[in-house]
């Protein structure tokens, strides 16, 4: 069901955090404890090192690509409380833009939907969540949310910038007014709803039920369907999935999807929105479906220890 | 000014559970005393709510205790009834007493806040820990070596670890091991430390540095490795931690020296073990690598001696510190806003008595000696190396077509000197199957109200499996198996008449009153479309499925068995039927079914029209009556191919030469003459000569002729 199709040795020289594909799938960014931000070109199952972006003073947590329609831009963010803006231009890759006004580590960086602009959130340790804005020129606007999470932001995620339920209701002509929305989560074990008003930054809401650290949040791509949902996994071992059916987004409902026995570190939702990968502190990966009558279930086990990865795929290539 | 003596656990069952409260528990310490020199004993419950941004600490319960305290410890031990939600406080008191109080009574203002009380103790009790694997278990210790271990569902009678150890001398603390549960240690002000195992009830080794200068204030066991363990001393010639590992108890395994006078406190970080934090009389607070005795971490300066700091065992960046000016501060390795913390404690401390006069000395207590509150604008910088719970060590992301990237933890190498571990991210490929709607259809077919339902849902399976056509006959109820039963045995047992069908036809009725009923709801919608379709006048087209002949033939075909069928026809004697269909079933089948006809039906000409039909040509020359040569002959001349011909006639010749006793030598050479094959013809002419020779002499000339 799932096979390993490209194995990319990164030659970082510690554990690496974070790796994310860009748009079309041709490129992996890597980062890691060795303070360093790797590209690679992993096209037709190859791996051609483009860049070893150096400029962090500390491990490097996440790395986010920007959409592809403002170049080839993937955001960073550290240990150092920096978080650094990488731009490809003639073929190099360069810092763009840093950003140095968090007060301790931070955690996690999400660009926007490409229909709001170059927006970035970042959520950090010292509690606060920043919001940078390409405004032209080279030049950053930045609105900061301070204390959003008390002791720590961990995760942060933006909601896609479709209307619930477009597909149904067809929107009449013009361009409808979206509202700029993203989750966060934190140490507080809450995650929070932020919404744009007035050009103001406000908590829409509190949603409640892990019983310790969130550790990532992740928003579901929309598909136009009525619902909105959102991954939310903690230090407790616990996934939840939150869902709202109101167009005014007031109601969230969570349904756990499982309890595991170690820390849930990541989720991530498929382009489809339909499968949720969930990874956790035992290095396993665990691929989950909500089935037809609502039921979330267990699809695939990844692996079991990476190591365990390649040994699983070279059995399935040898059954083929 | 009072001091307190402090606390730090966020209970984890508190009665809401998705709100998570850092509950400070304070109790009045027995070894300080102010100018008053009042023995009054309080404790207070404070709550800090980390979602709430002033991060102010809450009173939220206070009473007055019978004597002071040496210790005070939560527990998460809830014994059933009144403390379901909440947890125990535990004092170890002056006088030997062992207090426990109910957290959620305090909280509450209830009344039963004492839930059990001992003086079992003959000195103050200075040491207790609670069993991290059992909760009910309490590890109290005193004076004269006194170590008890409590049972808190059974709080009257204490168990001992073993014999007292000698020489008698004060517990300073105990401490569970975090591994293995039955694994104790004590430690006493001597710098000894003992190790016991409570299933042997001895024990098991002590643990003395030889310079005798060692202090022990504090102890720790390490959070991962059972073996491990740390002492601080007191003593300000040694003011230093030892690590020791109990498989080489002889000397500590290292030593970390960085304070100047003696450690007051130790606490190990139980969410990384390279983070122990120390507090000593040089007013510093310092945290460690033990691993490496480094220190990678120091508070500001103070202006008072910490005497206690501790970890919070709930939120790993924590960490709380309790300074002789009875200040607790809070911060947070991560740095930050937390510092700010600080500024409100003294003046909650003292409202918490609400009352100028707390001591009843007669006068008012001068005003605290509180510097002037400056919001702390000085940051608590981060430590340098990111702590073990932030750095996330495996992930998963999805991207543009089905593709997953995972990356985790490398394998521990297999030696620990190979220092290159392979860094990999993973890229595959998912492929997934729709499996699942498949257990759904089947769900709703074991829901089914009704058969209908269930038939629908029955349908919509199979129509997701492979091979759904074989499946939906099988659903109609015309599995080919069954049916192959059926017809074996009917076959088996002969024909039932047609008269008993009616009754033997229920089996199948189920299913063919299905089909009708789908028919019927099709037919309801579309029947104008049929009405024209359909030429008026026709009759209704009839498909019985009953047991007897028609009704198993008519099955047999709407499965498309038509071997079956053709079985059953010729078993009926309905052999046009059944050749009929074996025309359709294919080339293979008509064979069988004209040799089985051949075989059943015996008439005049059936041998013919079978070797005809066979194409048995040879056997036509075989078994041909010789009267009839000419017959076979005629045949031979019609069907068989040019190859074969020539053999067969002469075949045919060499009969009637042979067979015919020379009669019919003249028709043997007709027969040879067809084939062409003149030498045979001369030899059968010449012996039509020789046995008729009295007629040949008369006819010289024909004979000349023919020559």
């Amino acid at each position: 069901m799932v096979s390993v199709i490209n194995t990319v040795d990164t030659s970082h020289e510690d554990m690496i955090h974070d790796a994310q594909m860009d748009y079309y799938g041709t490129r992996l960014a890597t980062c890691s404890s060795d303070r360093s931000v790797k590209i690679f070109d992993v096209r037709n199952g190859g791996q051609i090192l483009i860049a070893d972006l150096r400029g962090h003073e500390g491990p490097v947590w996440q790395v986010a690509w920007a959409h592809p329609m403002y170049g080839n831009i993937l955001a960073s963010c550290s240990y150092d409380r920096k978080v650094i803006v990488w731009k490809e231009e003639n073929g190099t890759w360069e810092k763009t833009y840093e950003y140095t006004g968090h007060d301790s580590s931070v955690n996690s960086v999400c660009w926007a939907p490409h229909d709001y602009g170059l927006i970035l959130a970042c959520g950090s340790s010292d509690g606060a969540i920043s919001l940078l804005s390409y405004t032209g020129d080279g030049q950053w606007e930045v609105k900061k949310i301070s204390n959003a999470h008390t002791i720590g932001c961990n995760a942060v995620s933006w909601a896609p910038a479709v209307v619930p339920g477009s597909l149904i209701d067809q929107p009449s002509g013009q361009k409808p007014n979206y509202i700029k929305r993203f989750a966060s989560g934190g140490c507080d074990n809450l995650v929070k709803l932020w919404k744009e008003e007035d050009g103001q930054w406000k908590e829409e809401q509190k949603l409640e039920a892990h019983s310790d650290w969130v550790r990532d949040v992740a928003w579901a791509p929309s598909i136009g369907l009525p619902t909105s949902t959102i991954a939310s996994c903690s230090q407790d071992g616990r996934v939840f999935i939150w869902t709202c059916d109101d167009t005014s987004g007031n109601s969230w409902s969570p349904k756990l999807l499982h309890k595991f026995n170690d820390v849930v570190w990541h989720v991530s939702w498929s382009i489809t929105a339909n499968i949720l990968a969930v990874s956790g502190g035992d290095n396993k990966v665990t691929l989950w479906k909500e089935s037809v009558d609502g039921l979330w279930a267990c699809i695939s086990d990844v692996n079991k220890g990476q190591g365990a990865v390649s040994a699983i795929t070279e059995g399935q290539q040898n059954e083929q | 000014m009072q001091c307190k003596r402090l606390v730090i656990l966020v209970l984890h069952a508190y009665a809401r559970s998705s709100h998570y409260f850092l509950i400070i528990c304070l109790g009045t310490s027995a070894q300080q005393l102010d100018a008053s020199f009042s023995t009054n004993a309080t404790l207070e419950i404070f709550e800090v709510d980390f979602r709430d941004p002033s991060l102010d600490m809450k009173l939220r319960g206070s009473l007055p205790a019978s004597n002071r305290f040496h210790k005070l410890i939560l527990g998460s031990f809830a014994n059933g009834v009144s403390d379901s939600s909440s947890g125990v406080i535990v004092g170890g008191g002056d006088n030997g007493v062992i207090t426990l109080y109910s957290a959620s009574q305090i909280l509450t203002s209830g009344k039963e806040t004492v839930i059990g009380q001992t003086e079992k103790h003959t000195g103050p009790v200075r040491a207790l820990d609670f069993n991290p694997f059992q909760s009910n278990l309490l590890a109290s210790g005193a004076n004269d070596s006194e170590i008890y271990i409590w049972d808190l569902n059974n709080f009257s009678v204490p168990m001992t670890p073993g014999t007292k150890s000698q020489p008698q001398e004060d517990i300073s603390v105990v401490s569970w091991n975090r591994q293995v549960q039955h694994i104790l240690s004590s430690a006493h002000p001597s710098g000894k430390a003992v190790v016991w195992d409570l299933r042997k009830n001895e024990p098991i080794i002590k643990v003395s540095d030889h310079s005798n200068r060692m202090h022990c204030s504090g102890m720790a066991w390490h959070p991962e490795v059972a073996t491990q363990l740390v002492l601080s001393s007191e003593d300000d010639r040694l003011p230093v931690i030892q690590m020791w590992d109990l498989r080489f108890a002889t000397s500590p395994l290292s030593q970390m020296e960085g304070h100047t006078r003696g450690v007051l406190s130790v606490s190990w970080s139980q969410a990384d073990p390279e983070l122990l934090l120390s507090s000593a009389k040089d007013n510093r607070i310092l945290c460690w690598n033990p691993c490496v005795s480094e220190v990678i971490y120091e508070l500001p300066t103070r202006s008072q001696w910490c005497f206690d700091v501790q970890w919070c065992p709930r939120n790993p960046s924590v960490f709380s510190a309790a300074s002789f000016d009875g200040w607790i501060s809070i911060y947070s390795v991560m740095g930050g806003s937390l510092e700010a913390q600080q500024k409100t404690q003294a003046d909650k401390i003292s409202s918490a008595f609400n009352n100028p006069d707390p001591f009843g000395t007669g006068q008012s207590l001068p005003p605290l000696q509180v510097p002037e509150q400056v919001v702390q604008t000085t940051l608590i910088p981060p430590l340098k190396k990111p702590p073990k719970w932030i750095r996330r060590p495996a992930g998963v992301s999805f991207a543009f077509g089905g593709k997953l990237v995972t990356f985790g933890l490398p394998k521990a190498p297999a030696q620990p000197m190979q220092q290159v571990t392979p860094r990999q991210v993973f890229i595959s490929q998912m492929a997934l199957q729709s499996g699942n709607l498949l257990d759904y259809c089947q769900s709703k077919i074991q829901a089914a109200q009704n058969q209908s339902e269930e038939n629908l849902w029955n349908f919509l399976k199979v129509n997701l499996e492979q091979d759904s056509r074989t499946k939906l006959l099988k659903l109609l109820g015309y599995g080919k198996e069954e049916l192959q039963k059926k017809i074996a045995s009917c076959l088996g047992n002969g024909i039932p008449k047609t008269d008993d069908s009616a009754q033997i036809a229920q089996p199948v009725k189920a299913p063919n009153n299905f089909t009708e009923e789908v028919t019927a709801v099709g037919a309801a919608s579309s029947s104008v479309f049929f009405d024209n379709l359909v030429p008026q006048g026709m009759s209704m087209l009839e498909i019985p499925v009953t047991t007897d002949t028609d009704g198993l033939i008519s099955q047999a075909l709407l499965v498309g068995n038509f071997c079956g069928a053709v079985e059953l026809c010729m078993r009926a004697e309905r052999f046009a039927d059944a050749i009929l269909l074996a025309i359709v079933g294919g080339e293979k089948l008509l064979r069988e079914t004209q040799k089985q006809y051949f075989a059943k039906r015996k008439t005049k000409i059936s041998l013919l029209l079978s070797f005809i039909v066979q194409e048995k040509w040879q056997d036509i020359v075989c078994a041909c009556d010789l009267q009839s040569w000419k017959e076979a002959l005629a045949i031979l001349l019609t069907y068989s191919k040019h190859n074969e011909y020539t053999q067969l006639c002469d075949m045919l010749g060499t009969r009637l030469e042979l067979e015919g006793d020379g009669a019919l030598l003249n028709e043997a050479c007709l027969c040879y003459i067809s084939s062409g094959n003149v030498e045979r013809l001369v030899e059968c002419w010449v012996k039509t000569h020789e046995t008729s020779s009295p007629l040949t002499l008369g006819e010289g000339d024909g004979a000349e002729s023919v020559h």
